[in-house]
């Protein structure tokens, strides 16, 4: 059906004030560009929501088909409750992201700040003019009702992602993180378009719809094929190990915003394009399809999280986090894949709603936690945590808003990240009923391992809150720390709430989540299964919690208590008094807890997977080795398993493209008689054959 | 008609064994007036009005226009030979004769099996593509480029007037606003090419590779 007057309104609206955006920060100068493109950016986010909205009350689907001249290469698109939902989702953390970007950038850092900030795009116009376009292209990767459609707006997405990533392109850490980012990019663009290709293969101009209808015509070997090719392409965009490479390199490069758009909804539409084609057009597999997801989850999550919690650096620590959470992701998602398979449709719909409702609330913690991070950046010029500390007294609300998010992800109720988990531990104990022990083992150990996951998630962010901000400032840097402006703090405010309340009250999220996956195969319509209300029921009235009244709850025993002291008549008089310094007479910043001594035992515990190289320098007195100069201790985290898999694929790929460079002469004769040559053969090709 | 074609050909063949800038200008203006004659020989024989436009229009803009707007690139530019090509003269005729035989032997179906009067000609219009195509790839000026683009489009419209008798008009319109516009951009980047290397030759072009 073609789509409403309001939806083709909305839609228009957010494509004209993104492109809008785009000029404005290439014709205005600095401070105004800022401005103007910020606030064009948030209408083009909201406005996309609005038509979200309007497409999920209205249910089925729309379709809206631009003229072309070549059918093949026509532009289609569609909103059906999937795309609502992602679509909601980019303006989730969109218009956040953009709020906040009206105050961020290194003409507004506070303090010494020019090393670190310096390097940072923000200040640089075509980087300013590319961030509404990347929202743009993400939007239409959703809507996206055709191959050719699907795969050119995937490309301008991770084109754009690619130039906020690099910069201005003037330091080396930038440019290689590029260089890691295009190469997996691209690579997962190759296997995305063969997979996409080959399932549209007996079309006639590769529509979604005709796919959906060949699908059941395809070869089994050809739907396997296509399927561990959207997982290749698609698990390299969401970053699933050992895909994950370009992850913790490109997500601190970018400015932090944008941080917050890669982590909290570029990796989602990776789950997207999963979901459409796995799901959606080849209409579900053998129970090994989701068996695989579900694998390749469990390990992203378990190596994520011990990844991120050696970590120093803030922002390759939520990077390293959102690989553990797109495992988790993708855990919920494999679950529903193989109840889907053995025909547990209800059960199929919770595990899913499941991983839409993480995916969803991964994005509001993790995009406020990359912005928080970015506040921290700002303020104090090193995403070094060992260079942090004490800023809660200098930035309270900044410290209050990631406080939030790290409780958030750390899976603690009465937030959103606990009642998504919640969930998906549901699902997951639900796999018992599945009648073959083998996979149904599998979801055991799947269980387990989260919940290792969610314990050393915990910690991680016991350890991203309190080092940064508890306890002393470390450098002057974090000494002199201040505020940042009022539109981050806001754009931090808006994401925050919504961590509470996605948490709190989950039957706001129910009409997407009970939507979403409306009209799919082998899915029930009607989520019997799961209830959203004040009370979340899963697995058919097997268990039950109601977040709400939880949070009612704590609020009552926070308030008791004080309550309690005071009935009892204690004194209220505030008074100050020195920390018990355990009997030493000077506490300094040397004396507090590190970064690296926090992770210290975790590092120990597993070190047979960290396999730390350590090196120690003592120096001794000439005199006497029992007198000590100097003692250097060193220690490294090498990431084995990067150069494991990477090192042989270099190798590989570097001769041929040395090969492949041979023909580049930069000639342009060469070049034309290239084209004679191709001429001549085709030709000779047309008569001869 | 397949006289006309063969002198087209001969004409686009002549630039390659002169090595004065002035005199390849002379030669497309002289390719492109038997081009005119071509496509009038055809209008009278098919009585189609409208290919006498055509024809007009051709003989203003690729006749008269064209080479006005290269003799002044070449005056500006100043130098006036094409030296050192990649090709030298002899070889250069050897394969454009290699060339012109391919052309035959591709064209072949179409010749034996159509029942067109101008079938003759198309050989040899596809030959003067090749050309033009050989003058892209040998030819180091950057004037000699623009010729050697511009015999390609002559052996293309010819190949249209002789397969087809002439494609419809608002085809040929635009193809002639894209010849144009095409010599228009083509000048200007000669000069930005002669003030940035202070040479017109392409291969120095070379260096912009990383």
């Amino acid at each position: 059906m073609p789509p409403s007057f309001e939806v083709i309104g909305f839609l228009g609206i957010m494509a004209v004030s993104y492109i809008a955006a785009a000029a404005a920060a290439l014709l205005f100068e600095d401070d105004r560009a800022r401005r103007v493109t910020g606030l064009l950016s948030a209408a083009g986010a909201l406005s996309g929501m609005g038509a979200a909205a309007l497409g999920l009350a209205a249910g089925g689907s729309s379709v809206l088909e631009l003229p072309s001249a070549l059918p093949e290469a026509a532009l289609e698109f569609s909103l059906d409750a999937l795309s609502a939902a992602y679509l909601l989702l980019i303006g989730l953390v969109g218009v956040p992201a953009a709020i906040y970007s009206l105050g961020y950038g290194p003409e507004r850092a506070v303090g010494a700040v020019d090393g670190a900030l310096g390097r940072h795009s923000t200040g640089w116009r075509p980087a300013r003019a590319i961030v509404p376009l990347f929202l743009l292209a993400m939007s239409l990767v959703v809507l996206a009702n055709s191959v050719f459609t699907f795969l050119l707006f995937w490309e301008v997405m991770s084109l754009a992602s690619y130039f906020l990533v690099i910069g201005r392109g003037d330091s080396p850490e930038n440019l290689s993180a590029g260089r890691w980012y295009a190469g997996m990019a691209h690579a997962g663009f190759a296997a995305i378009a063969a997979a996409l290709w080959l399932a549209a293969a007996g079309t006639e101009a590769g529509r979604f719809e005709e796919i959906r209808q060949a699908a059941g015509m395809l070869a089994p070997a050809a739907r396997h094929a296509v399927f561990l090719l959207a997982l290749l392409g698609f698990g390299s965009k969401a970053g699933v190990l050992p895909l994950h490479a370009w992850l913790p390199r490109a997500h601190p490069a970018a400015p932090s915003h944008v941080s917050a758009l890669m982590s909290g909804v570029m990796l989602k539409i990776g789950m997207y394009g999963l979901l459409r084609v796995g799901l959606d057009l080849l209409g579900g597999g053998p129970p090994w399809w989701g068996g695989l997801v579900l694998a390749l989850g469990v390990v992203s999550a378990l190596g994520g999280i011990l990844s991120a919690l050696v970590e120093n650096d803030l922002k390759r620590l939520l990077a390293y986090s959102s690989v553990e959470n797109i495992g988790i992701i993708f855990i919920a998602v494999g679950i529903g894949l193989v109840f889907q398979s053995y025909g547990m449709a209800g059960l199929a719909s919770m595990a899913l709603a499941a991983a839409l409702y993480h995916a969803i609330n991964h994005a509001a913690f993790k995009g406020l936690l990359f912005l928080g991070s970015g506040a921290v950046l700002q303020a104090t010029g090193t995403r070094n945590m060992e260079e942090m500390g004490g800023l809660i007294k200098r930035m309270p609300q900044t410290a209050l808003c990631f406080l939030v998010g790290s409780t958030a992800i750390a899976a603690l109720p009465p937030l959103n990240g606990f009642a998504s988990e919640w969930m998906i531990f549901q699902s997951l104990l639900a796999g018992a009923a599945i009648p073959y022990p083998l996979m149904a083992a599998m979801m055991a150990i799947a269980a387990g391992t989260l919940a290792l996951t969610g314990g050393l998630a915990a910690v991680c962010f016991v350890k991203a809150f309190g080092i940064p901000f508890l306890a002393m400032p470390r450098t002057a840097a974090a000494e002199e720390a201040r505020e940042v402006p009022r539109t981050m703090r806001l754009g931090m405010g808006l994401l925050a709430s919504a961590c509470v309340l996605l948490g709190v009250l989950p039957f706001a999220a129910a009409p997407i989540l009970s939507r979403a996956f409306f009209g799919m195969p082998g899915l029930s319509d009607t989520p019997a299964a799961f209830r959203l209300g004040l009370v979340m029921e899963a697995g058919a009235g097997a268990s039950a919690i109601s977040p709400t009244a939880l949070a009612l709850c704590l609020l009552a025993a926070g308030g008791a208590i004080p309550l309690a002291f005071r009935l009892a008549g204690s004194s209220r008089a505030l008074r100050r008094a020195e920390t018990w310094g355990c009997g030493r007479a000077v506490q300094s910043p040397r004396m507090e807890y590190t970064s690296t001594a926090f992770a210290e035992p975790l590092r120990r515990v597993f070190a047979d997977l960290y396999r730390p190289a350590k090196t120690l320098d003592i120096e001794f007195h000439p005199e006497s080795k029992y007198f000590v100069r100097s003692i250097q201790y060193q220690s490294r985290i090498r990431a084995w398993f990067e150069d494991a898999v990477y090192r042989p694929l270099f190798g590989l790929a570097r001769p041929l493209a040395g090969t492949g460079r041979l023909i580049q002469s930069g000639s342009l004769h060469l070049y034309i008689a290239y084209i004679v040559a191709a001429l001549l053969a085709l030709l000779l090709l047309a008569r001869w054959m | 008609m397949t006289l006309a074609s063969s002198l087209v050909l001969l004409s686009g063949i002549a630039v390659l064994w002169r090595h004065s800038l002035a005199a390849y200008i002379r030669a497309f203006a002289r390719q492109s007036f038997l081009i005119v004659v071509a496509m009038v020989l055809v209008a009278a024989q098919t009585g189609d009005e409208r290919l006498y436009l055509v024809a007009a229009l051709v003989f203003l803009i690729k006749v008269v226009l064209i080479p006005n707007v290269l003799q002044r690139v070449q005056r500006h530019v100043g130098a006036d030979l094409e030296i050192h090509p990649y090709v030298n003269t002899p070889a250069s005729l050897v394969i454009t004769g290699a060339l012109t035989l391919l052309s035959y032997g591709v064209a072949l179906p179409v010749t034996a099996l159509g029942s067109l009067p101008t079938r003759g000609g198309i050989p040899l219009a596809l030959a003067t593509v090749f050309v033009g195509l050989f003058i892209l790839v040998s030819r180091k000026s950057a004037l000699s480029q623009i010729i050697g683009f511009l015999i390609l489009e002559n052996g293309i419209a010819l190949l249209a007037v002789l397969a087809t008798f002439g494609v419809p008009l608002i085809v040929e319109l635009g193809v002639f606003l894209d010849v144009l516009l095409g010599v228009l951009v083509m000048q200007v980047f000669v000069y930005r090419i002669r003030e940035t290397f202070d040479t017109v030759d392409v291969d120095r072009l070379k260096k912009l590779r990383h």
